[in-house]
């Protein structure tokens, strides 16, 4: 091999021989020829990085709705502005249902993990829906942090308290809310079976 | 995502909101905005806890063995009146940051004893309701799996009936109770097929 | 040595190139088509062999557009199986003029022979001996020396011989003579290193200066435009796609349907349709047309309403909804959703009978039943057409208000022939174990019949254990799955109200009992015989099931259903509800409780031997437990954790059960 490149190479170097042409070239060329390079590839980068940020952002969420958060906002601001005066106590029912919603989601996002992991490996779902689940991840717990902020601001230490009485919201409004269901279930399972009942909920055969 | 709330209505007085013609997650999470508001005026300390409060345990308490002595009178409606009373009670006198442990279980014992009622008094549809409340809350004792197999042949729907039957007996394989109706329903259901 | 770079001037090696590009396309092509033809005529065979008569009235109850979309559909497949056979002919067709070109090229001839091969020459082995190369090179050169050349040749022919008798020589030197021996191990040739040329296997005429831009436009074209179109458009369109063909949009909004759903909500068919009426794929085929027309659309579908001038649009989604229903089913499966996974499949039914789910589903799917006397005429509630054929034909008529005797038989003939499942015996199998050993890797084995409503019951007993024993040779140890394709397809389902033949299937999915929830993504079964439906062993008629049974005259299908996780590692019952649910028909499915007992395979040589005493415990503890059966619903036994309310989803006890599989 070496016997063969050494061949080349004088070849190589005899042809140029022949024809070498020497051009002036400026000493700033490379420099601007790097500085060119360089300067491309970092807007390049960060282009791409806000691209990215933009997308992410983008991203609908994972759940359908965000009412306990903007509630609470919609009321702040009612407040700061000076459109009503909102009593402390209705910031603070707000803020606990807040809280309260807040934990809920961070609890369903922790329960669905292996679901949505598996749902993701197995190519049920695309790509896009694997980066919600972990964008959302993150916002809930920013979420969960910022209403413990408000806390505080509402009433100064309170947030280890606000903290425990939002859970015991969380558990109870879901208990309620699926004791609440009952009546709507009844209705729906007797049209599905085609079922008739009297007034005091005897069948009618 | 932010939610567009132009009809947000803020009462003074009351100290209640109100966004009409919202949509079900505006206005659930306003009712429970509204119930936390109630309960917060009628508290005073500011710094509450999840402790239970005494009174309303008492009355809730009161209220249902009310019931129990007109079930020992044979008077079932009356009974199933008070019992509704009860947990009607709990539901709006028990405020949501009172620990959750004892009011799941105060709930769960109170629709027990009116799924009973309810299947005395043929009201098989209410008391399937409540028996599927009580298993979505994580009780799945045989005995909640007997009377949902019981109302759902009751109401004829023997296939749910042989699911429940055999999920009952699937937890408590040795329950004779749950046995016997899962053969009462194999013959009905081969019956509702023409196999018989 | 000298280094060129020439262009294939003499067309030697583009032929070549060419050759090669379109085998590498065409041989895959035509062994796909070739399979095809092979196996599509299998599958023909196939449903031929199976009983057909629900095909054949599928075809006769549809309506004219139904049948002019399957013909559409059908002309549609059939033109680009034309293009592509076209493709393929003509494909053979250069090659073999490609073959005949390269034939009868000279300079391609003459590039063969002048390669040098001194063995061919002597016309000996290469493992020859010295002595048999010489004695080989004399008997030549006797023959071709100029001297002992007979003087009558013409100088032609003479010269052939003169250079022949060079190259002998030549051979004979590269084999015997050290330094044209090194030379032809060296450079190939006996006269030393040769010039080696670097052809581009591109033909004359498109490297003639004229045509060079072009060439290299062409390249800049392949390389830089076309080749990165391609691949992305590919790449797009596996992006757009899941792994089970629905579109990634539609994916997720199911997805997060199922991650959002209450399960206080009741599923209904109305639920799943609207979903359904969600899906990006309906957006793309009709984006003329909004998310409510499909709605109504898929419910005029399901009520067998005409939707007018949409009624071709209707037909499109309806063929489409099958393939976005298994894949809401693989995602409500995967959330561990039964109500979900149960209300996808009777969807499906709905969608491909046209008939809404109801208690009189069984009937109402039926051809020219008069759904109004039905509901109001009986006095008897007869919902199951398994009760249906218990009344005699003239009842059956009068029940579901068929006046026309030939139109009654019909009906019948499709009742009767609607398969049903009846399970014989199911076990949870380890391949090659009697028992189901911890942490081993069982599946679900299954033996059903399939049976008409109209036949007589009979216990699953009356089947001896031997027509259901599965092979036990190394191939089924090995690959116990494997069996199951010796069963035909299914037949073509009667459908008349469905734009497209189908055969469907049936959905086996697996419940653990533990927390009521699927534990695995459905299994699809598409093979079973339907032989035993052509029997008349009718319920009206057969009196005495001892007599008239007869256990060998009916086929026993198996059913194999993988199981997703091993078993566990401690011993114990461990209780499964399996369903096994028809895409197709409406009526009575396999839906049955399933124990796994998990036990050591010497533990179970000495329970057999204690087994009477084991017997007659197991019977004690039974009427102690009646006893105490009612005192157990007190307040003291709710140590109960409460996580499953924690979020208003269904989940009880989830991580409990994920860190115990896992364990």
């Amino acid at each position: 091999m070496s016997f063969n490149n050494t061949q080349y190479n004088s070849t190589f170097a005899e042809d140029d021989a022949g024809t070498v042409e020497m051009k002036a070239v400026s000493f700033y060329t490379p420099l601007i020829y790097v500085s060119i390079l360089v300067i491309s590839l970092t807007v390049f980068a960060s282009h791409y990085r806000k691209k990215t940020v933009k997308e992410l952002s983008e991203l609908p969420s994972m759940f359908d709705e965000s009412v306990a958060r903007d509630l609470y906002f919609e009321l702040k601001q009612m407040n700061d502005t000076g459109d009503a005066k909102v009593h402390e106590k209705v910031l603070k029912a707000a803020l606990l249902n807040r809280g309260a919603e807040a934990i809920r989601r961070t609890l369903k996002l922790k329960e669905s993990e292996p679901q949505v992991t598996m749902l993701y490996k197995n190519g049920c779902v695309g790509e896009e829906y694997w980066k919600r689940y972990q964008n959302e991840v993150k916002l809930v717990d920013l979420e969960f942090k910022d209403a413990i902020q408000e806390a505080e601001r509402l009433q100064p230490g309170w947030p280890q308290l606000y903290v425990a009485v939002s859970k015991e919201i969380c558990f109870n409004q879901a208990l309620k809310r699926r004791f609440q269901a009952i009546l709507l279930r009844k209705e729906v399972f007797s049209e599905q079976w085609q079922l008739k009942f009297d007034s005091t909920g005897k069948l009618i055969e | 995502m932010a939610t567009y709330l132009p009809t947000l209505q803020y009462d003074s007085n009351s100290k209640l909101l109100d966004v009409p013609d919202a949509s079900e997650d505006v206005e659930m999470n306003v009712k429970q905005i509204n119930k936390l508001t109630q309960d917060l005026v009628a508290e005073s300390n500011p710094n509450f806890t999840p402790q239970p409060r005494e009174d309303s345990t008492a009355m809730i308490k009161k209220l249902f063995e009310n019931g129990l002595k007109q079930l020992q009178q044979q008077k079932m409606a009356d009974a199933l009146k008070s019992v509704n009373l009860a947990v009607e009670m709990a539901q709006r006198k028990r405020a949501p940051w009172e620990a959750f442990a004892v009011q799941l279980q105060e709930l769960q014992f109170m629709m027990k004893n009116r799924v009973d009622l309810c299947l005395v008094q043929g009201k098989f549809m209410d008391a399937l309701q409540d028996l599927d409340f009580l298993q979505n809350t994580g009780l799945t004792t045989s005995d909640v799996f007997i009377r949902k197999t019981d109302a759902l042949m009751k109401l004829k729907q023997y296939d749910q009936a042989r699911a429940e039957v055999e999920r009952g007996l699937s937890l408590d394989p040795t329950n004779a109770k749950l046995r016997v109706l899962h053969m009462e329903n194999t013959r009905r259901l081969a019956e509702y097929n023409g196999d018989s | 040595m000298t280094q060129s770079y020439d262009y294939d001037e003499g067309s030697e090696t583009w032929p070549f190139f060419v050759l090669a590009v379109l085998c590498v396309v065409l041989v895959p092509l035509t062994a796909m088509q070739l399979w095809e033809l092979v196996s599509g005529g299998q599958k023909d065979q196939d449903l031929k062999d199976q009983l057909n008569v629900l095909g054949k009235m599928s075809e006769q109850y549809a309506s004219s557009e139904i049948l002019e979309f399957r013909a559409k559909n059908l002309a549609k497949k059939s033109k680009w199986l034309a293009k592509r056979n076209l493709f393929i002919i003509a494909g053979w067709t250069v090659v073999a003029y490609l073959v005949q070109y390269i034939g009868s090229n000279d300079a391609i001839q003459d590039a063969a022979t002048l390669l040098f091969d001194p063995y061919t020459l002597l016309d000996i082995s290469t493992s020859s001996t010295d002595r048999e190369i010489r004695s080989a090179y004399r008997k030549l050169s006797v023959k071709f020396h100029p001297d002992k050349l007979t003087k009558d040749l013409s100088p032609e022919q003479r010269s052939v011989a003169e250079e022949q008798f060079v190259l002998i020589t030549k051979a004979y030197k590269a084999l015997t003579d050290e330094v044209t021996r090194e030379n032809f191990l060296k450079y190939g040739h006996p006269d030393g290193p040769q010039a080696t040329s670097h052809g581009i296997a591109l033909p004359k005429f498109l490297v003639d200066s004229s045509a060079s831009t072009l060439m290299v436009l062409g390249y800049i074209a392949l390389l830089g435009v076309i080749l990165p179109y391609f691949v992305s458009r590919w790449w797009s369109k596996t992006q757009s796609m899941t792994k089970k063909g629905i579109h990634v949009k539609s994916a997720s909004y199911f997805s997060d349907r199922l991650f959002n759903f209450k399960p206080s909500q009741v599923v209904t068919l109305d639920l799943i349709v609207n979903w359904l009426s969600h899906a990006e794929e309906f957006k793309l085929m009709f984006p003329e047309l909004g998310q409510e027309t499909f709605e109504t659309l898929l419910h005029d579908q399901v009520n067998r309403k005409h939707s007018g001038t949409l009624e071709t649009a209707k037909l499109g989604l309806v063929a489409k909804s099958h393939v976005l229903l298994f894949g809401l089913l693989d995602i409500a499966t995967t959330f561990r959703n039964l109500e979900i996974s149960n209300m996808a499949i009777d969807t499906l039914k709905a969608i491909v009978q046209a008939t809404p789910v109801s208690p009189y589903s069984q009937l109402l799917q039926l051809p020219n039943v008069n759904a109004k006397s039905l509901l109001e005429g009986s006095v008897d509630d007869i919902r199951t057409l398994g009760k249906l054929f218990t009344y005699d034909d003239a009842k059956i008529g009068k029940i579901l208000g068929i006046d026309d005797n030939t139109k009654l038989q019909e009906t019948l003939t499709i009742a009767s022939a609607i398969p049903h499942l009846k399970l014989i015996r199911a076990e949870f199998k380890v391949p090659g174990e009697s028992v189901v050993t911890p942490q081993s890797t069982p599946h679900i084995s299954l033996k059903v019949l399939v049976r008409s409503a109209k036949h007589k019951f009979f216990g699953p007993n009356l089947i001896p254990d031997e027509m259901c024993q599965d092979e036990q040779d190394f191939d089924s140890l090995r690959d116990p799955f494997a069996s199951i394709l010796e069963q035909p397809r299914l037949p073509q389902t009667f459908a008349p109200h469905f734009p497209g033949k189908r055969s469907g299937c049936w959905c086996a999915l697996v419940v653990l009992q533990k927390d009521g929830k699927v534990i695995q993504t459905p299994m699809l079964i598409d093979r079973l015989s339907f032989a035993n439906l052509n029997k008349d062993f009718d319920k009206r008629t057969v009196k005495d099931l001892e007599k008239d049974f007869k256990p060998e005259d009916w086929v026993i299908g198996t059913i194999k259903i993988p199981f997703s996780q091993p078993a566990p590692a401690e011993k114990g019952d461990f209780f499964f509800r399996v369903i096994v649910k028809s895409t197709e028909y409406f009526g009575p499915d396999l839906d049955f409780t399933l124990a796994m007992a998990v036990r050591e395979p010497s533990e179970v040589e000495e329970m057999e031997k204690e087994g009477a005493a084991y017997g007659s415990d197991s019977e004690d503890d039974d009427s102690d437990l009646e006893e105490d059966d009612e005192s157990n619903d007190e307040l003291d036994e709710e140590e109960s954790d409460y996580t499953d309310i924690d979020t208003d989803t269904d989940d009880e006890e989830t991580a409990d059960d994920k860190a115990e599989k896992s364990k």
